[in-house]
């Protein structure tokens, strides 16, 4: 079993931290940066500087997701081996519809999100690690200190943060599962693992959390405390299934195009180009559509 | 103190509140959700605008929509697909107004008797509820639909296996017709073109064809309120509601309150029977708590909502039934894909049925592609191709059960929304004790502890997986009648929309909440009107109508029993909800 320390940054690159903040913070969270120059900037400012990184990590977690929901021409349909033609979820604004979803109306009490988002980024850490050490290779420079102090601020933004933004926990539960489906995922392009992953293996990611007998489900029941150890494990079977139908539900919805000011479409939304929703575009009050009634019966009785 | 207070206007509590206005009661009506006095201006046929279950104006949550949705726990792979403000469910619901099968009641004694949920049998005759029945239909009213492109193609499917065709209200044996819907039928230029300058009521009458049940009836544009197609109750018991003085002699326009959600039952022992003595409730926009008294109380919040107030109520609980018996017609989903079209999207939502007593029945569904992708997505059978979940189940149609993912999504979509072809299998499932509601262990809301919804799919009885499984091959047969290329089978988790029994009325004390008056056995002028106090799934048809008819005959019950009043539902003809004394006092009212 890793060292203590060890497992922390292991846990943190699984989880996408380490790699997101090594990206976007030199000099800070990178292989070079000492304990030092962290532990001096304590835990207030740390959080500050990686409120922003882990925003992006989500996001960038999220477009995975989409991709793989609907690929398109994007990026990362094309990282996961199925570019399409068309215009896909990346597209259609999928991304922003997941997170503005999960994080400012999802209505799970902020009681349950922050232990739960607390006991799955503790859990997760203490897993078994099917990971080779040289992939690990880039991410074992800072210090013990240092590892201390990020996973620290990783679990005070999630616990703490008043909106609760769930696309955060979210993005790491699915870079932490991405891991562990195929472990050379810590590195490559993207921030997140989970986008770096194959259309199957994303796939395999996602049965990990959806598998009702899942060592995952049971290992973050056991780190919450009773009453809520089957609730946390519930609302995760709950997620996995959530995840797939939101995507797509915002993929083929109107979201991106939806004036809220004017109530009306500002241009024809992805999904209906794709499914030859309203082909002339008409404002949708009524159709020329009535073939009559069966057998021209307009009654039925029982006398 | 008022006479009667009612708790919920979604598809019942209405109903109660209309017919006991009508007799000269006063009556208070309280919505927790928003009224949504003015659709044209506050609703659009958007999907996301209208259905998202967070944000949308239909989902379930605070009529201030900048406020999150209220949080419901769901410890399994599930959807509960609840709807706020007045009208309820039936705001977005498609209209069906199927009646029971004679086979879920007591006394039924036809060759099939032993196929139903045998144990759980409503608690009177069938021919005892066929009067309220018969009021409803003609209240609401219910029509015979019309029939659009993709009604053809599910009756081409049915033709082509042989099936009989219904032509009686009562079904009695496996068959096809179209649905009985509480939707005013297409008149004037209504289903004849879509010109939306022609569109407008007068010139167009009744339902427009436009495919937006799902996102709330507000057509023809510009028709008054009650003359709206769909017969929602926000369209047609709560317009007779408030214009009670306007249409019935005597009778006293209900008070409505939205916005006002009920967080407890007041009771006080009288000579040693605990009664029902009125209702505490909190206002959303100001935090305000109210109390008023009444000489009955009526719950009618729904079947997730109704044990959830019980609870909170701290009323009793003896055999520890309340919140158990959860049905939800186990539903699946099959989707036929055509090479050519359907017009799925448009039309009714649902026109068109099937039905197979002792098993339950099916209907073809329309619906935009937000929902249809959603509706793909959502399994308990994994992702087709990758993994099952234990699942994956095989038979006639193509490919194992489960949700198609990513390119096979797209390419089922990008086939045309217009050329596929859903049919909802509506299981008739077993009353089970698992299945029940329970308060959570999770942090309470501003209403009190919140409930939590269990499912044990894979674990239901053996009649109700059986009874599922032979739908999805009679569903599969139809589609493939129809000329459906592919055929998906969804194995849905379960989607919780056609909700009943948790509060049952029932023949045994020791497994019901209600007694055959909807009256709860413990609390005495105290009855629940929503569809919490059916006895059973009703064979699998859509609950509403039964549920409106079971409300009809409680109110009667009440009116009898509390305010020494008569009967009328047998002695009297039914006043329809578009009558013109109704128009005419909308209008006048504004409402």
């Amino acid at each position: 079993m890793a060292a203590p320390d060890l497992s922390r940054r292991i846990f943190l690159a699984r989880i996408g931290v380490l790699g997101a903040g090594a990206l976007l913070l030199p000099g800070c969270l990178g292989p070079a940066a000492t304990g030092t120059d962290l532990a001096e900037l304590g835990l207030g400012a740390l959080v500050d500087l990686l409120r922003p990184v882990l925003g992006q990590l989500a996001r960038d977690t999220l477009n995975g997701f989409v991709a793989f929901s609907v690929p398109g021409p994007d990026d990362y349909s094309r990282a996961q081996g199925t570019p399409r033609p068309e215009p896909g979820g990346i597209a259609a604004g999928g991304t922003d519809f997941l997170i503005q979803n999960l994080d400012r109306f999802l209505p799970f009490p902020d009681e349950i999100v922050r232990p739960a988002a607390a006991a799955l980024v503790t859990a997760l850490a203490d897993l078994p690690l099917p990971i080779a050490g040289k992939l690990l290779g880039g991410i074992l420079g800072p210090s013990v200190v240092t590892i201390g102090l990020v996973e620290n601020a990783v679990l005070f933004i999630v616990q703490n943060d008043s909106a609760a933004p769930l696309s955060l926990p979210v993005a790491l539960l699915l870079n932490y599962v991405a891991t562990v489906v195929n472990p050379a995922s810590l590195d490559g392009a993207f921030l997140s693992p989970f986008a770096r992953l194959s259309f199957a293996d994303k796939a395999r990611a996602m049965q990990q959390i959806e598998t009702v007998q899942s060592g995952l489900v049971a290992l973050i029941d056991s780190r919450v405390p009773q009453p809520l150890q089957s609730s946390v494990s519930g609302l995760l079977q709950f997620l996995g299934g959530a995840l797939y139908e939101f995507a797509a539900f915002g993929n083929f919805g109107e979201s991106q195009r939806f004036d809220p000011a004017t109530r009306s479409l500002t241009g024809r939304p992805v999904g209906w180009q794709l499914t030859g929703f309203l082909p002339d575009n008409q404002t949708g009050d009524g159709w020329d559509e009535l073939l009559g009634y069966y057998q021209d019966r307009r009654e039925v009785t029982d006398a | 103190m008022r006479d009667v207070i009612v708790i919920g206007a979604g598809g019942g509590g209405p109903v109660v509140a209309k017919e006991l206005a009508a007799r000269g009661l006063s009556v208070l009506l309280l919505e927790a959700g928003a009224r949504h006095a003015d659709p044209r201006a506050e609703w659009t046929h958007f999907e996301n605008d209208a259905n998202n279950p967070l944000t949308g104006f239909l989902r379930f949550g605070p009529a201030d929509r900048t406020k999150p949705a209220w949080f419901r726990e769901l410890p399994q792979n599930s959807f509960l697909f609840q709807v706020a403000g007045v009208g309820g469910t039936t705001q977005h619901y498609f209209g069906n107004c199927p009646r029971a099968y004679p086979g879920v009641f007591a006394g039924y004694d036809g060759p099939d008797a032993a196929a139903y949920d045998t144990a759980h049998r409503f608690p009177l005759r069938y021919a005892d509820l066929v009067p309220y029945y018969e009021w409803v239909e003609a209240t609401l009213p219910v029509q015979t639909a019309a029939m659009g492109r993709k009604e053809r193609t599910f009756f081409d499917g049915c033709e082509a296996i042989g099936l009989a065709v219904q032509t009686t209200k009562t079904t009695l044996g496996d068959s096809f017709r179209p649905q009985q819907n509480a939707i005013l039928q297409p008149g004037g230029t209504a289903g004849l073109t879509r010109d939306v300058t022609q569109l407008a009521f007068p010139q167009a009458t009744g339902c427009t064809l436009c495919g937006y049940c799902l996102q709330g009836c507000m057509e023809p544009i510009r028709a008054p309120r009650n003359l709206f197609a769909k017969r929602s109750t926000d369209n047609s018991y709560v317009p007779m509601a408030l214009t009670a003085d306007a249409w019935s002699p005597g009778g006293v326009p209900v008070a409505l309150i939205a916005d006002a959600y009920a967080t407890r039952i007041l009771t006080q022992t009288v000579n040693g029977q605990l009664v029902a003595t009125g209702v505490t409730w909190r206002i959303g926009a100001t935090g305000e708590v109210h109390t008023e008294t009444a000489q009955v109380v009526v719950m009618a919040g729904g079947t997730t909502e109704s044990p959830r107030l019980w609870f909170n109520s701290g009323l009793p609980n003896p055999n520890d039934w309340v919140g158990r018996g959860y049905t939800d017609h186990y539903f699946d989903l099959m989707v036929g894909l055509f090479d050519k079209a359907t017009d799925s999207s448009r039309g009714a939502a649902s026109a068109a049925r099937a039905d197979f007593p002792g098993h339950g029945g099916m209907e073809n569904i329309g619906l935009g592609p937000a929902l249809q992708a959603f509706a793909m997505q959502l399994s308990d059978s994994g992702a087709r191709g990758f993994y099952s979940n234990g699942r994956g189940f095989t038979g006639p149609w193509d490919g194992p059960s489960g949700r198609p993912i990513g390119p096979e999504l797209k390419d089922a979509l990008q086939n045309g929304i217009d050329r596929l072809l859903n049919l909802l299998i509506l299981t008739d499932d077993d009353v089970e004790a698992q299945n029940r509601v329970v308060l959570s262990a999770l942090p309470a809301d501003e209403h009190g502890p919140v409930p939590k919804v269990i499912f044990r799919p894979r674990n239901r009885t053996a009649r109700t997986l059986a009874n599922r499984e032979f739908l999805v091959r009679k569903a599969t047969d139809i589609l493939r009648g129809a000329g459906a290329t592919k055929v998906f089978r969804l194995d849905w988790a379960p989607l919780i929309l056609h909700v009943q029994s948790t509060m049952r009325m029932g023949m045994s004390a020791d497994d019901s909440v209600l007694d055959d008056t909807a009256e709860a056995r413990w609390v005495k002028r105290l009855f629940i009107a929503d569809n919490s106090a059916l006895a059973n799934a009703l064979g699998g048809p859509n609950p509403t109508l039964t549920s409106q008819a079971l409300a009809t005959r409680t109110a009667e019950q009440i009116f009898q029993r509390y305010f020494g009043g008569a009967p009328w539902v047998t002695r009297e003809s039914p006043v329809v909800s578009t009558d013109d004394r109704v128009t005419q006092a909308v209008i006048a009212r504004g409402l």
